[in-house]
């Protein structure tokens, strides 16, 4: 086997669509048309999304190649074949939906530039290339797909109870397409900026300061658990002539599901896990994209890839149940598309062997359990005491949580259940609640400097 | 071999020929409090020791009728892959326990039931705090 180099970004270039200087900056801002950013939210007012996420990681570089809202053209062929206009794989609508009332009243049209607010403050700017009309529930039905059009993967019909799905279906109904630029970098809050590494920065410091040839992925959305750890540690003997140099966990942070651990625990319990040495930091790296999770299972996972390339990963991990919730999706849905493709969501074979596909190289990887037995934690494929098996359920852990019960070493490492608790503290409250999603629409991840914008 | 140690395999083939009637199960972590309540009690013998001894459980098994009530009744309550029923409020767990304490057996899903309205009443109040445990 010939030894591996980190691949080049998705669609061959990294977007980079930043100004970091203010006077470029105000001069593209200057006379848009003004337009605040809002959240979608339930209709409770829960807040499920904030475009900014994906204003962030499409002008950073993460979703390359694309570089903002998507056209009509755009739209329709990742909903029937997940590719882009130009032919690129990409996973997800990215849009910027806006009402009937915001095109009123602001009155844009194709052809001008608005100006994207954030927190008050001037954040982007976007040249209206078209504005059109969605069906936001066709849209988020075809998004994540239905048993009778895709039946290899899609095994119940996604309704109000999938967050992702009503992330799409509770969107308005125009959409403003064009390509973002930020004019206003934010500056990312304690903890977030420690882990902030945006793809261009990332794969410099995997090449230059860890020095690592090959690296894994490791996708997050959880403190981890020993189970989380073994799954890193093995699925990273994967690689060319020796086992990957580097494991990136990249942790997705944005809205979550009511239930889940907070953003901040999350990204605190996976730094423990090298910080005190269970792997060490050399091999080890913790870093975030922002994206409200959809929990799309295989096209979640297919948005994971384009990520972890474009950040410099040689390989990717897929576990069972991959970015999942509920039973919408078979459980190896992820691993039935990266070992043998889902034609009806476009890929006659998996994503990394079509034109146009991915680089990075998926590690399918099976369960892990503790064996009595053994007397550790055990792969489901090469433990033969089956009828012993001691599986870890994260939402087992929670519960246990909950309770006040710390969990024992040989389940979670002490270090990342005080990490838990350390947030538990500061939220009063250990997962995601209302109240942290009401708290979080409001403070984001981060804060913007004014910015003065001259007038026209 | 009780279902939840199926492999998922096993469990389609065993479900699909009606090998097994669905059942599925409440975990009740025991802690030394806990632990002390029921020792000595015909409880004790039922505990299970996981994760090499260092957790203690008590497995309560519920009929898929009655689980179906359970997770109509919590929002946000789900079968793990385990078969367990998890995410449940923590009042939800103690009345379990208390149920086992009081019964002195694990029979005790139609007694948690009947408390299902006062568990939600208090189940409310969990939505916005629970207290943090007291941790160096």
């Amino acid at each position: 086997m010939a030894k591996l180099n980190i691949p080049p970004p998705h669609g061959g270039e990294l977007v980079n669509r930043v100004i970091e200087k203010r006077d470029y900056a105000e001069s593209m801002a200057a006379g848009a048309i003004e337009f605040d950013l809002k959240p979608t939210t339930l209709p409770d007012g829960t807040p499920i999304r904030h475009v900014y996420r994906e204003i962030m990681s499409v002008c950073y570089g993460f979703f390359s190649p694309v570089e903002g809202s998507m056209t009509s053209t755009d739209l329709e062929g990742v909903l029937k074949e997940r590719r882009l206009e130009s032919g690129w794989v990409f996973p997800y609508p990215i849009l910027l939906d806006v009402s009937e009332e915001d095109i009123k009243s602001t009155g844009v049209k194709e052809g001008d530039r608005l100006l994207l607010k954030l927190k008050g403050q001037p954040f982007a700017v976007m040249d209206v290339e078209e504005i059109y009309k969605i069906n936001p529930e066709e849209v988020a039905t075809r998004t994540f797909g239905t048993p009778e059009d895709n039946p290899e993967v899609v095994r119940e019909p996604f309704n109000e109870k999938h967050p992702g799905y009503m992330i799409y279906k509770l969107m308005n109904d125009h959409v403003i397409a064009g390509k973002w630029t930020i004019v206003n970098p934010p500056k990312f809050r304690e903890p977030y900026d420690r882990f902030w590494l945006p793809p261009a920065e990332c794969r410099t410091v995997i090449k230059y300061v860890k020095k690592w040839r090959t690296c894994i992925a490791h996708q997050t959305r959880n403190v981890p658990h020993t189970g989380h750890e073994a799954l890193m540690k093995n699925a990273a003997y994967t690689g060319d002539i020796e086992p990957c140099h580097g494991i990136l966990v990249n942790a997705i942070i944005g809205a979550k599901r009511r239930g889940d651990y907070p953003n901040e625990a999350i990204l605190e319990g996976h730094e423990a896990v090298n910080k005190y040495g269970y792997i060490k930091p050399s091999r080890h790296m913790v870093t975030f994209t922002l994206w409200d999770m959809r929990y799309g299972n295989p096209i979640e996972s297919l948005l994971h890839g384009v990520i972890r390339q474009n950040m410099g990963c040689t390989h990717h991990m897929f576990g069972r149940d991959h970015a999942a919730v509920g039973e919408y999706y078979d459980k190896y849905a992820t691993q039935i598309l990266w070992s043998e493709g889902i034609p009806s969501f476009g890929f006659e074979a998996p994503p990394n062997e079509v034109d146009k596909g991915l680089k990075i190289i998926p590690q399918n990887m099976a369960e892990f359990w503790y064996c009595p037995v053994c007397g550790e934690i055990a792969y489901s494929e090469s433990c033969g005491h089956v009828d012993q098996k001691q599986k870890f359920s994260g939402s087992f852990l929670r519960g246990m949580v909950a309770e006040g019960v710390m969990p024992p070493k040989v389940v979670m490492r002490p270090e990342v259940y005080k990490a838990i608790v350390k947030w538990w503290k500061v939220f009063n409250y250990p997962f995601v609640n209302k109240k942290y999603l009401e708290n979080l629409n409001a403070s984001l991840e981060v804060d913007l400097e004014p910015m003065e914008v001259p007038k026209a | 071999m009780p279902v939840w140690r199926l492999t998922l395999s096993q469990w389609r083939y065993q479900k699909l020929n009606g090998v097994i009637k669905m059942v599925h199960y409440i975990g009740v972590i025991l802690d030394e409090s806990r632990y002390e309540q029921i020792k000595g009690t015909e409880i004790e013998e039922k505990v299970q020791s996981i994760f090499g001894g260092a957790l203690k459980m008590l497995v309560v098994e519920v009929p898929e009728d009655k689980s179906n009530q359970i997770l109509k009744a919590f929002d946000r309550a789900r079968i793990d892959s385990r078969g367990f029923i998890e995410d449940v409020p923590v009042a939800f767990r103690r009345a379990v326990f208390e149920e086992i304490v009081k019964n002195k057996s694990l029979d005790i899903v139609d007694k948690v039931l009947e408390r299902l309205s006062e568990i939600q009443e208090l189940a409310k109040k969990e939505d916005e705090y629970i207290p943090p445990p007291e941790i160096e």
